[in-house]
Parts: structure tokens; C-alpha cells; sequence
């Protein structure tokens, strides 16, 4: 863009002998006689946010700010704060809020019988309830809970944006996601939610954005044969072939498999075993594989498949709370699973 | 006769202190208290021996080899440093139970893993490390075997719960860090007798390196073990190979790789502090 705006100046200068001034880049260029070049110049209204800082003030802003947020999370830590929201008993038909957690990467697990598994670690980082929506405001079905996790730099970050982390007093998150919940279950903004949320043995679902591939023809993207690569095939070895009958629909139907842009997407991965939950680091360990790659967040629910729902009955509800009380181990292991530090088994 | 007793019992009492510190005493202080115990005429206490200890004085602290795991170093990506301290917390707790020795690649190992359809409900098998690999918690290493004239390889995965004992029968290096052409040599070099007796190498001695090179079946192999991306040292390619032929498999050989700095790893810091941490834990 600088370029751009550089070389019309530098006609209009050309054309005008000289009579156009620039001035600094703080955008006090005098133009007395010349609306034409006035008229093209763009003006960038959008600063860094320590364009007008000196070195010590960037420090301390950044110095200042991380210790706020600390202290705003230790707040809300603090149960004499303010009044809590009720609780209320699980029931049946009961939806709880989720969790944002990022995926660390991967590792296998051993059941007590010496079957290999695998499992993909989730670490709940600064996850807390940001919102609540009420049915009205959700979308006049159910309420909502915002959540997000991993906190972030606030300076390069619009004012509107920040708003609703400044109404929840906690310092920006990365990632926002709205979990729907049923009216028993909603948690007043500000509460941190941890791994202990879910129990080894529950089964939940996990969505995230998948690992973008680009532009891919079908053989990637949809799993066709594509040609031979011999036997007189000229030009033809990965392509789509033919793309459906001719004459009669006389037209290619909508949401014929072709090629295009690959990944990317939300995709979520269903009714996956919880092996395994780590207090101290807020990790959870999920069967399988997830989308998403390393390092990105994802979003973890109770399972919606009916036939795994019994699996999850009687969780920590509404949610864990760390001053709740309850008392947990470092780890917490599912049943069937082998324990590192336990002997072998017979 | 009481001062001669006194000065017995002051002897003692100097021998026990002195048999706390060293034990090649003890025959001396026995007898002595045999002794002086018989001389008040009452009935010999029986003082319990001081159990030996086997110290080897040519072994020191810092001439003992310092091994460490490969699995322990974790690989080069952007991964958040606590998955891997995770991983080693549970590999250190499974240490704990099972004694995992040092061996490497090249060495002969014995493993007996718990297997319930198998009679006595273990399973032994002999065999050389021809291969370690993955990292953390998936840690594998393969054993190699020629049992009936069948080749036979196992693949173990170290922390894994089925496996028992680990049991290293011949600690020694060879020329490559993977044995895999094995597989196209001559079964002598890898048959290994099931009843093998282990062989003792003291802990501050140097693991010894054999030199052996092996002898291959007739070509074609499984893989072109001439080429410069296996680097293999440990096979007679002179028997097989022309000189002509060794010359053309420079083809393949990208000898830059060698001069990039970003496809460098350098694990020896890492290794000494990862070492450390393991070893507080282990020792608690």
C-alpha cells in the first residue's frame, strides 16, 4: 500500500513541478494548490499500540497489565468475593457447560489386561465462564454459557472486543465458544473450570478446526482411485474422471465430490473415552485422535450420542469447583487402565 | 578380674562404634564380646554379625558410565515442554517397578513377558536389540532371532505392562546404530542360543564396540544397504560390491546435509539436565 501511495505522489509531483510537500509520516503533508493528489492519498487511521511509547513504558504496560491479570484470576479465586450462583442437583436430561482446552499431543496408554491405547492429552489452560446468555438472548431455545481459555496480550485487540472479558473481569481469552446448558446447570461469569470436570470413564465429544491441506484434488480430498498409472493413460492419472450421466439430468448435480480447498474446517470427533485426568496440570487424557493440530484449542462437551449418555451419569455438576471442598488425587485413572507406578499384573 | 572386664567392655564398646564405619571388623568384635560376656559368668549374649558389605573400591562416583534412555529426549518440535515432563514422570514411575538396564543396539537381551495363554504364564525370548526407537512413553525396541532356521523379531514396547523383566545377557555396541540389515545377512549372525549365560562388564568400564562385519545372502537385499542413506559399516560390501558399483551408489548421497545447521540437534545439555531430573526421581 506504501508503494502504491508513494508512486501516485510521486506523479502528482512530476506532474506538478515540484509544488506538493510531504511531510512526516504522522501525516502533515501540505497540499495548498493540489486536490488531486489530496483525493488519492490514503491516510492508515490504525497505530501500534506503542507507536508513541518509549521502550520502558512498552515494558511496564506489558509488566503492569500481566500482573492485573493475575490478580484478576486469584480474585476470582477467592470465594468471599461476592455471592455465588445456586446450585442446583443433576438431573436426568441435564446439559453442563464444556470445557476449551489445548491439545498437547499425543501418547499411549496400557489397560490392566496389556491392551495398547491410544489417547491425546488435553491441558485445560485459564479456562473460565466469560457470559451467560439467557434463552432470550441465545437463540430462544436453551441458555448459554461463553467460555474461554488461554489468556492473551489485550493490545492488539479492538475496545468492542474487550468489552465482554471487562463486564466478566478477566483478562482477554484467545479462544471464545458457546456451550448450550440447560437452566439447572448455568455458572456465574468469572468461575475457572478445570480438567476434573470430566471423571475418567465419561465419554465426550471434541471439536476443533482441522489441519488445513489447501487446495487438493479428489484423490485427497475424497478418497476416488483416480487412473492407471500405465497402459496408455495420457494426462488422465489422478483426475476425477467423469462427473455423472449425460444427456438425461443433462447437468452436474449439486454437491458432486471435486477438488478444492481441504482441512480447515470444524469437525468434531465423537463418544471419545476419557482414560485418564490430571489435576495438577489440568490434563485430560482422551482416546483417540483429535482434530486440530498441536497447540490448537479445542472444545471438549459431554458426549450427545444416546447410547453413551449412561456413561456420563452423575458428573460434577454444575461443574468442579476447585474450593468446592472435595479433595482430588493428582491423578484420577478409568478403571481398566494401568497405572505407571502400580506393579505388574498376573 | 572386674577391671580386666571393664577394659573388655570398653574395648567393645570402641569396636562397635569403630564396626559401624568398617565392617572388616566385625570377626574381631564378636569374638570379643563372646568373650567378655563369658567372664561375667552369665550366659553369651548373641551379638548378630554385621552383615558385610561388598564395597569395589576401583569403582568410583564419576568413573561409573552415566546412561541415559534415548526415549528420555524429547523430539524437536513445538510442543509445550509439560506434555514431555508428564511422559517422563510416568516413565520414571514405571521405572520404579520394572528395572529397565542399559543396553543398546547390538546387544543381546533376554525379556519374558506375562502372556496368559502360555504355559507358566510367561514368555522368554532371546535375541539382539536390532533396532530402538520412538520417544516418551512409546519407547520400542526390537529383537532379532533365528529360531528353527526361522527368522523371528519381536517387537517390545518398554512400558509396556506385560513386560517383566528386561534382562541384558551381553552389553555391547556395534558399528551402526540399526541392525536392521540383519535381515539380509547370514542367519549365523543372528542366532543366538535361548539358554545363553550373561556376560559381567563392570559399571565403569567403557561398553565395548565389536567391530564384527557381516556377511550377507546374495544380493538382492531387502533394502540397498550400499547406499549413503543407511551409512552402514558393519557389512563386508567388498565380497559383493565392485568398486565401480560402491562408487556409483555415491549417486544418492547429499553430502550438504551435513553442513545444515537447522537439521542439527543438539541433545547434550538437554540430556544432562533431563539426566538429573531422572535420576532424583529414581533415587526417591
Amino acid at each position: 500500500m506504501a508503494a502504491w501511495t508513494c508512486r501516485i505522489l510521486k506523479l502528482g509531483d512530476a506532474l506538478l513541478k515540484g509544488t506538493v510537500r510531504i511531510g512526516s509520516r504522522a501525516g502533515t503533508a501540505t497540499f495548498e494548490s493540489v486536490p488531486v493528489v489530496q483525493c488519492v492519498r490514503t491516510i492508515k487511521t490504525s497505530t501500534w499500540w506503542d507507536e508513541h511509547l518509549s521502550e520502558d513504558n512498552v515494558s511496564f504496560m506489558r509488566k503492569t497489565v500481566m500482573e492485573e491479570y493475575k490478580q484478576l484470576t486469584t480474585d476470582k479465586l477467592n470465594p468471599l468475593k461476592d455471592e455465588p450462583w445456586p446450585r442446583h442437583e443433576w438431573e436426568e436430561n441435564s446439559r453442563r457447560v464444556g470445557l476449551v482446552a489445548v491439545k498437547l499431543g499425543m501418547m499411549p496408554v496400557w489397560t490392566k489386561t496389556g491392551e495398547k491405547h491410544v489417547v491425546t492429552m488435553l491441558q485445560v489452560q485459564d479456562c473460565h465462564v466469560i457470559k451467560y446468555l439467557s434463552k432470550d438472548e441465545n437463540d430462544g431455545r436453551s441458555a448459554a454459557l461463553i467460555v474461554g481459555a488461554k489468556n492473551v496480550s489485550p493490545f492488539y485487540r479492538s475496545e468492542e472486543s474487550m468489552d465482554i472479558f471487562r463486564n466478566a473481569g478477566l483478562p482477554p481469552k484467545q479462544k471464545l465458544t458457546t456451550f448450550n446448558v440447560t437452566n439447572n446447570a448455568i455458572i456465574k461469569p468469572g468461575t475457572p473450570l478445570y480438567a476434573a470436570h470430566f471423571r475418567p470413564g465419561q465419554v465426550v465429544d471434541v471439536t476443533a478446526k482441522t489441519i488445513g491441506k489447501g487446495f487438493q484434488g479428489v484423490m485427497k480430498r475424497w478418497g476416488f482411485s483416480g487412473q492407471p498409472a500405465s497402459h496408455g493413460q495420457t494426462k488422465t492419472h489422478r483426475r476425477p474422471g467423469a462427473l455423472g450421466p449425460g444427456g438425461d439430468p443433462a447437468k452436474v448435480f449439486k454437491g458432486k465430490k471435486m477438488p478444492g480447498k481441504m482441512g480447515n474446517i470444524y469437525n468434531t470427533a465423537f463418544g471419545l473415552k476419557v482414560w485418564r485426568v490430571n489435576t495438577k496440570y489440568n490434563v485430560l487424557y482422551v482416546n483417540g485422535s483429535v482434530p486440530g493440530h498441536r497447540n490448537c484449542l479445542v472444545k471438549v462437551r459431554d458426549t450427545i450420542l444416546p447410547r453413551l449418555l449412561k456413561k456420563n451419569n452423575d458428573p460434577p455438576f454444575p461443574t468442579f469447583f476447585a474450593e468446592g471442598g472435595e479433595e482430588l488425587p493428582e491423578d484420577l485413572y478409568a478403571e481398566d487402565m494401568f497405572q505407571p507406578g502400580e506393579p505388574v499384573p498376573e | 578380674m572386674a577391671a580386666c572386664a571393664r577394659r573388655a567392655a570398653d574395648a567393645l564398646r570402641s569396636c562397635r562404634l569403630t564396626s559401624v564405619r568398617r565392617q572388616s571388623e566385625r570377626l574381631f568384635s564378636s569374638s570379643l564380646a563372646r568373650h567378655s560376656a563369658g567372664s561375667d559368668g552369665q550366659p553369651p549374649r548373641f551379638v548378630p554379625p554385621v552383615k558385610p558389605v561388598i564395597a569395589d573400591k576401583t569403582r568410583t562416583e564419576s568413573a561409573t558410565r552415566r546412561f541415559l534412555s534415548p526415549e528420555f529426549i524429547p523430539p524437536r518440535q513445538r510442543t509445550n515442554p509439560v506434555k514431555f515432563r508428564m511422559e517422563r514422570e510416568d516413565m520414571v514411575r514405571r521405572r520404579r517397578v520394572l528395572h529397565v538396564p542399559e543396553f543398546y543396539v547390538g546387544s543381546v537381551l533376554a525379556v519374558t513377558l506375562s502372556d496368559p495363554h502360555a504355559a507358566g504364564g510367561d514368555k522368554r525370548f532371546v535375541g539382539i536389540c536390532i533396532q530402538r526407537s520412538g520417544a516418551g512413553l512409546g519407547a520400542t525396541f526390537t529383537l532379532r532371532n533365528i529360531i528353527d532356521g526361522q527368522g523371528v523379531e519381536i517387537c517390545y514396547d518398554l512400558y509396556s505392562p506385560l513386560v517383566r523383566t528386561i534382562e541384558v545377557l551381553k552389553l555391547e555396541k556395534r558399528l551402526d546404530a540399526s541392525l536392521l540389515y540383519l535381515r539380509d545377512a547370514l542367519p549365523e549372525y543372528s542366532t543366538f542360543d535361548l539358554d545363553m549365560k550373561p556376560v559381567h562388564i563392570s559399571p565403569t568400564q567403557d561398553v565395548p564396540v565389536n567391530q564384527m562385519k557381516v556377511k550377507m545372502k546374495p544380493r538382492p537385499w531387502s533394502k540397498r544397504w550400499e547406499r549413503p542413506k543407511y551409512n552402514v559399516q558393519g557389512i563386508r560390501f567388498d565380497l559383493y560390491l565392485t568398486p565401480e558399483q560402491m562408487e556409483h551408489a555415491q549417486k544418492w548421497g547429499q553430502p550438504w546435509r551435513e553442513y545444515d545447521m537447522l537439521i542439527e540437534y543438539d541433545t547434550s545439555t538437554l540430556e544432562k539436565e533431563i539426566y538429573q531430573e531422572v535420576q532424583q526421581e529414581l533415587a526417591k
